[in-house]
């Protein structure tokens, strides 16, 4: 009978929280918990072995970071659908997520109305994510500013690609100006002109797309 | 009265020839005792030579004591009553040379004894005065070291008190965050399946279920932003830019005035306590230029230079007013007693072009070049 049931497995390292989800979603006629797990390792063992249609994991965990998690899901078993779950700030983490790989993200603040609605939205094919979220991407995209992946950074110069790749390796910019032998007033050149071609707002946007370009295009 | 004061105007005037003698006589000190041996009896040759060249019938014998005294700061009071002695018999010895007659052999070995005793005197006031002096002297310097520990002592435990305060308030923060927040979360998904039990047995009562849900999601709200209050600077390096940043955009809503961050290039700060120090001088020059300044745009600003990493407020509001009310200070110099605390220096001033101007330059340190994580 379980067979024609959604599969769901929940990742959270708080036992009240896995209880109760557990409750909320066993309230659901066609949807059962198949498995909890509190860190990464245990999850992606059990993962495989349950194969879920649904993983529900927050981004802190006991052992491991949720990001990191996501990908690994993402490269083993890619089809599961991953829905975060957290307190941390949707505008500082949910890009992030969702870049990983993940097909939505939930507050905690809201879990309990939304998590049932992000499931089946999920199921269906579509990303969730609540209302403020998309509001703050779709400013973004009309911006251009979702697009810089890709076309944006192909038009850095050399050195502002340079720069743009050793801020994302974490390097400083004092560090950054000595590895390139330039001065600190070049690099914040360098800076603000891939600002202004990758359409990014402030220094700390630009720290992040720089990492997570790292990311997903390593260089060494 | 007028000879008080004639006295008084004396004092005055010799207090700084005083101040100007007491630094010769310590400059001295540093010289061997061999110089002065050689230096006290030269003055006694010196002044025995005069005494016999100028004649038996007028006296020198209180030159000497220049000689005897030299010889009791500088050397000793043994070596003091030894030139007692040889200055004496030098005086008798330049008397008789320049043809002095006395009519009993008696009175000159009186007129020597009198002279030994007044210079033995001399000598063992110099020496007393000398061992107080320099008694006095370790004193003040074992006062002056106890003073300088119980400082830095006192520096160390304010930094302390500072510290453990943050740490206290970061753990309360991440405490609430992510135990108590998480509690909560628990709590409503409960509401959730029980409202959710209630409406499907038709019960009206399900929506008080659901009122009860919404109250607890109100709690994880009021408590992340308690939380935020407590545990505004996540611990990593760019914790800092982020939370400036969204500080500024909190306050531009909050008090309807133009708060804009602005940093050119990535600031990293690592230590967490300093970025928390930082944070917190920001977040009081920002209130300031609020609630004091009136300031309709205020800018925070991160910079990093080869040397320096630096923050700054500016506003266009008042600017400080001159000379600041007492209770106005206290801000300040908590912002400066932060950044000391780190090394920092800080300053704040009245703009030329109105406002105020606060800054936090941190100076670079050497050891910052790590490998990135």
């Amino acid at each position: 009978m379980n067979k024609s049931k959604t599969k769901i497995f929940l990742v959270d390292d708080h036992p009240l929280v896995r209880e109760w989800l557990t409750n909320l979603i066993h309230q659901q006629p066609d949807f059962v918990v198949c498995g909890e797990s509190e860190d990464a390792p245990h999850a992606l063992q059990e993962i495989s072995a349950t194969k879920p249609d649904v993983a529900i994991l927050d981004i802190s965990l006991k052992h491991g970071s949720g990001i990191e998690l996501i990908k690994n899901l993402k490269a083993s078993q890619p089809g599961v659908a991953i829905i975060v779950l957290s307190m941390h700030d949707e505008r500082l983490y949910a890009e992030r997520a969702l870049r990983a790989g993940a097909r939505g993200y939930i507050m905690k603040r809201e879990t309990a109305k939304k998590v049932i609605t992000a499931i089946r939205q999920v199921l269906e094919g579509k990303i969730y994510m609540s209302e403020s979220l998309a509001a703050i991407f779709a400013e973004k995209f009309v911006d251009g500013r979702l697009l810089a992946s890709g076309s944006l950074v192909e038009q850095l110069s050399d050195r502002e690609l340079e720069t743009f790749q050793l801020l994302g390796k974490g390097y400083e910019t004092r560090q950054v100006a000595e590895m390139m032998n330039v001065s600190m007033k070049t690099v914040q050149a360098h800076c603000a002109h891939i600002k202004e071609k990758l359409k990014l707002t402030n220094a700390a946007e630009l720290l992040r797309e720089a990492v997570r370009w790292q990311e997903n295009y390593p260089t060494n | 009265m007028a000879l008080f004061l004639n006295l008084l105007a004396v004092t005055a005037l010799c207090l700084p020839l005083r101040e100007t003698m007491l630094r010769f006589v310590k400059q001295l000190e540093h010289r061997s005792r061999a110089a002065f041996v050689t230096a006290a009896l030269l003055i006694v040759a010196a002044i025995g030579a005069v005494d016999y060249l100028t004649g038996y019938e007028m006296s020198f014998s209180v030159f000497y004591l220049l000689g005897v005294a030299l010889a009791v700061w500088f050397v000793g009071k043994w070596f003091g009553a030894l030139v007692s002695v040889l200055s004496v018999g030098v005086w008798l010895i330049g008397d008789f040379a320049s043809g002095a007659r006395f009519s009993s052999p008696l009175i000159p070995i009186w007129n020597a004894l009198v002279l030994l005793t007044f210079y033995l005197v001399v000598v063992w006031l110099l020496a007393n005065l000398r061992s107080l002096y320099r008694s006095l002297e370790i004193q003040v310097r074992q006062r002056t070291r106890a003073l300088t520990e119980e400082i830095a002592e006192r520096e160390r435990l304010e930094r302390e008190l500072l510290e453990i305060s943050e740490r206290e308030q970061r753990r309360i923060g991440q405490d609430l965050h992510d135990s108590l927040c998480q509690h909560l979360t628990g709590a409503t998904l409960a509401g959730q399946v029980l409202e959710e039990k209630l409406a499907a047995l038709n019960l009206p009562v399900a929506a008080d279920a659901g009122k009860i849900v919404e109250l607890v999601e109100e709690g994880i709200d009021l408590s992340r932003k308690l939380a935020k209050g407590l545990y505004p600077v996540e611990m990593t390096a760019d914790g800092l830019m982020l939370a400036l940043e969204e500080y500024a955009a909190t306050t531009s809503d909050l008090f309807k005035v133009a708060c804009r961050f602005e940093c050119d290039s990535p600031v990293l700060i690592h230590d967490p306590a300093t970025a928390g120090h930082l944070y917190r001088i920001a977040q009081e020059a920002v209130g300031n230029a609020i609630k004091h300044g009136k300031a309709r745009n205020i800018f925070i600003r991160l910079d990093a230079s080869e040397e320096a990493t630096a923050l700054s407020v500016k506003d266009d509001g008042v600017g400080l007013p001159e000379p600041l009310p007492k209770n106005r200070g206290i801000g300040l110099r908590i912002m400066a007693h932060r950044s000391a605390m780190f090394g920092g220096i800080f300053n704040a001033r009245r703009e030329e072009s109105g406002g105020t101007l606060v800054t936090c330059e941190l100076h670079a340190e050497p050891g910052s070049k790590k490998t990135p994580p």
